[in-house]
């Protein structure tokens, strides 16, 4: 491994990921806590179809508040914030995540994580129908102008864009439109003009983090896996949405990869022991993730990779999601578009797309998790899960709770069933009691 | 050699005590109620006491159950997907789709011809499909859990119980009898809902032919009606009481067979409190992971990212756990 790269003084082995992980993102809240009174301008944003680039172009400070409502489910103080909106009169049935960023309004913006600063703009797209009503909350409440960007999706069952075909390109124009749209009202916003050159470099820097993360994501198709996507994954998505484009989110990214490498070359995995290698499909369960890990890992389980690090950050991983930094606007309309079409179309092509990480992250099993938050992305794993059973015979488990609403956790329900998982995978290995099959003399 | 499996449930605690030809020595079956450790030890005493065993006799403990954890004395423990599976194949080998009705879930396990799960589905977070959903139909109606089966099979005109969630479906009971439905018919009615569900489960994992019936359920000849009906099929029951205990045979007799694997490989059988006695009980057994090495892909100098995928060999040959 080399080490020229790394800072004079530090070396792979001394990097921390989830130190410097925390310390990026302690960093980040406490610059939001000034904006406000530096007169900065703050946009609110999603982590998926977003247009961050542009944002960063005009020194926006970015919020995002679906970190923000994870976070309280980390810090375990999600209850109380969804309860607060609830008591204001929302559904349990509605998305936690939005419940608890109502319920941060509720308490005029104070999160456990430093106060929220108030924003001058907000970016939703339609990669989600809530995005659209959440902004509209904002809009409502807070008077925040908003933005809602269009980004085309499937137009028909049984089809995939590809990069260039006339679908794409028409698709990209539309996005670019809404772009310039945009830019006209960042430049109103702020009252800087818009410079080509600086969207370049930040697109740039996000080339950079994106080759990091593909190699540090194809590291864990070692065995034995260096990091638990599921835990230590949820980290390094973290950077790659909040410091999306930023010299800091580039210097991590490297790190990381130069880290793991690293860790790699000993042999060293993520537990002593590497048993089962696992693959996790659908959204974290944050208030409760160490604990399901931790269920898990006690089996020798692995979570090598999640779908949830491809699409919660709009599709990053593919290789041809990289931008021609010598047309910086169309090919971020290019790669816009055709990142909304992975993300959308996710849903009908789940199956191909898992039984590919199946194969190259050589899996044991696939665990579901569907989250009473959203049934969107938890219809589509029954079929998902038949194919995968029944097709490529591989053990698939069921688990149900939530993203951050912890009223939907149930410790015993889901060891059960997490041991009587691991109890079948080891089954499928040892040998049978065959051998001792003789009838009970009642 | 005596080999003990128990079963502590949510509502019941089960307990058999096996030889080593897997002859049913004694059984005991008692209210879990809320402390969990003590159940145990009760129903291991009851156990022995019925079997007319000493303490000393029982070679090996094997626990499964909810409560499995709290089973201090236990030499292992398994859940009780896996014990189901293995009494249900050993009982009737033609065995492929087995249904448990508990008291606070019901399980759908889909086994292979050596009683290895193949797949399995639990209810959801709603306790309408479930044993104590019946008990609590029951106690509005006044009749002792003992009484549904009996009761209910005079019915004549079953009445629909809709509701998808245990405690609306109670408004649901108490609205018919306000209406003057008949008692019986509101308790046949609640246990076709039941039986329409459970059924729904098993068709989730797959109906293979071969199924059996398992839990407190299979002493309730109203239920295996509703449920038969339901499925157009008929169930294995196991014979002399054994359905409720198949939970507890399954972990005894995987214990006995870890017991014959011990013994063959010349390795000795540590005391625990069964042995023992309660006070003397000190060490708690874990299940550890046995070691398994794989190897690791060094990364090569040069190149932009080292990895070249490798092949594996298949999930490691684990050693049963019991």
């Amino acid at each position: 491994m080399s080490t020229e790269t790394l800072h004079p003084t530090q070396t792979a082995e001394d990097f921390d990921p989830r130190a410097e992980g925390q310390r990026l993102m302690k960093e980040w809240y406490a610059q939001l806590e000034t904006a406000n009174a530096r007169n900065a301008a703050v946009a609110n944003v999603f982590v998926m179809g977003n247009a961050v680039e542009i944002l960063r172009a005009f020194d926006f400070e970015l919020v995002f508040p679906e970190i923000n409502s994870l976070q309280t489910g980390v810090r375990k103080v999600s209850e109380e914030y969804i309860r607060l909106s609830e008591d204001y009169g929302m559904s349990p049935d509605v998305c936690s995540y939005v419940k608890a960023d109502v319920g941060l309004i509720l308490k005029e913006n104070e999160h456990p994580a430093g106060l929220i600063p108030k924003a001058s703009l907000a970016v939703a797209s339609n990669m989600c129908g809530t995005f659209i009503k959440w902004a509209e909350i904002w809009e409502r409440w807070l008077k925040t102008p908003t933005f809602v960007l269009d980004l085309p999706g499937q137009r028909a069952a049984g089809w995939q864009v590809r990069p260039g075909d006339a679908q794409h390109s028409a698709d990209a124009r539309w996005v670019e439109a809404q772009f310039q749209e945009l830019i006209t009202k960042c430049e109103r916003i702020t009252g800087k003009r818009f410079d080509m050159d600086k969207l370049a470099e930040v697109e740039e820097r996000v080339n950079k983090m994106v080759d990091h993360w593909n190699n540090v994501m194809a590291l864990n198709r070692i065995c034995p896996a260096p990091f638990n996507a599921m835990l230590d994954g949820l980290t390094y998505i973290g950077i790659m949405n909040v410091h999306r484009g930023t010299e800091e989110g580039v210097e991590y990214m490297r790190q990381l990869e130069e880290h793991l490498k690293a860790k790699v070359a000993r042999g060293e995995g993520r537990v002593a022991e590497e048993r089962f290698r696992l693959l996790f499909s659908g959204t974290p369960c944050y208030v409760s993730m160490r604990r399901l890990v931790e269920l898990f890992e006690t089996w020798g389980g692995v979570f090598a990779y999640s779908d949830y690090l491809t699409f919660a950050a709009g599709g990053m991983d593919a290789t041809e999601l990289r931008y021609d930094t010598s047309r910086p606007l169309e090919s971020l309309a290019e790669v816009t578009a055709m990142a909304a079409q992975r993300g959308l179309s996710n849903q009908f092509f789940a199956h191909e797309r898992l039984a590919q990480q199946i194969k190259d992250y050589e899996v044991d099993g696939v665990v579901f998790h569907g989250i009473k938050s959203c049934r969107f992305v938890s219809s589509g794993m029954a079929d998902t899960r038949d194919y995968i059973g029944k097709r490529l015979d591989v053990p698939t488990l069921y688990i149900e709770s939530d993203l951050i609403d912890p009223r939907y956790w149930s410790d015993a329900q889901i060891k059960n069933r997490v041991d009587a998982f691991f109890e079948a995978l080891q089954q499928r290995g040892g040998a049978g009691p065959a051998a001792f099959k003789t009838v009970a003399t009642v | 050699m005596y080999v003990a499996g128990i079963d502590i449930g949510s509502t019941y605690s089960k307990a058999i005590l096996l030889d080593e030809k897997r002859k049913v020595i004694g059984t005991a079956v008692r209210r879990t109620g809320f402390k969990l450790g003590q159940a145990s030890e009760s129903v291991f005493e009851e156990l022995l006491t019925a079997a007319g065993v000493d303490r000393s006799g029982v070679t090996y403990v094997a626990s499964t159950g909810y409560g499995r954890q709290t089973v201090t004395f236990r030499h292992t423990q398994v859940t009780e997907l896996t014990a189901h599976a293995h009494a249900a194949v050993h009982l009737f080998p033609d065995t492929r789709t087995i249904l448990d009705i508990g008291g606070q879930d019901i399980k759908a396990i889909r086994v292979d011809g050596d009683g290895r799960v193949r797949a399995f589905r639990l209810n959801d977070k709603c306790a309408a499909g479930t044993g104590a959903f019946l008990e609590k139909t029951a106690r509005y109606l006044g009749i002792t859990t003992a009484d549904i089966g009996p009761y209910a099979l005079r019915s004549t005109n079953p009445m629909e119980v809709s509701s998808v969630c245990a405690v609306f479906a109670e408004s649901e009971v108490i609205n018919h009898l306000s209406n003057g439905v008949p008692a019986e018919d509101i308790m046949m009615g609640a246990m076709v809902a039941l039986g329409g569900r459970a059924v729904q489960l098993m068709r989730r994992v797959g109906l293979e032919g071969g199924y059996m019936l398992t839990g407190g359920m299979t002493h309730n000849a109203a239920m295996i009606k509703a449920l038969e009906e339901n499925l157009k099929g008929s169930f294995h029951i196991a014979p002399n009481g054994l359905g409720q205990l198949n939970g507890a045979m399954g972990a005894a007799l995987l214990g006995l067979r870890r017991v014959e694997k011990l013994l063959a490989d010349g390795k000795s059988i540590p005391l625990t409190a069964a042995n023992l006695g309660p006070a003397e009980a000190s060490i708690r057994r874990r299940w550890s992971a046995t070691a398994v090495k794989k190897p690791a892909e060094p990364c090569k100098s040069g190149g932009d990212c080292p990895v070249v995928a490798k092949v594996m060999a298949h999930p490691p040959v684990g050693t049963a756990t019991a």
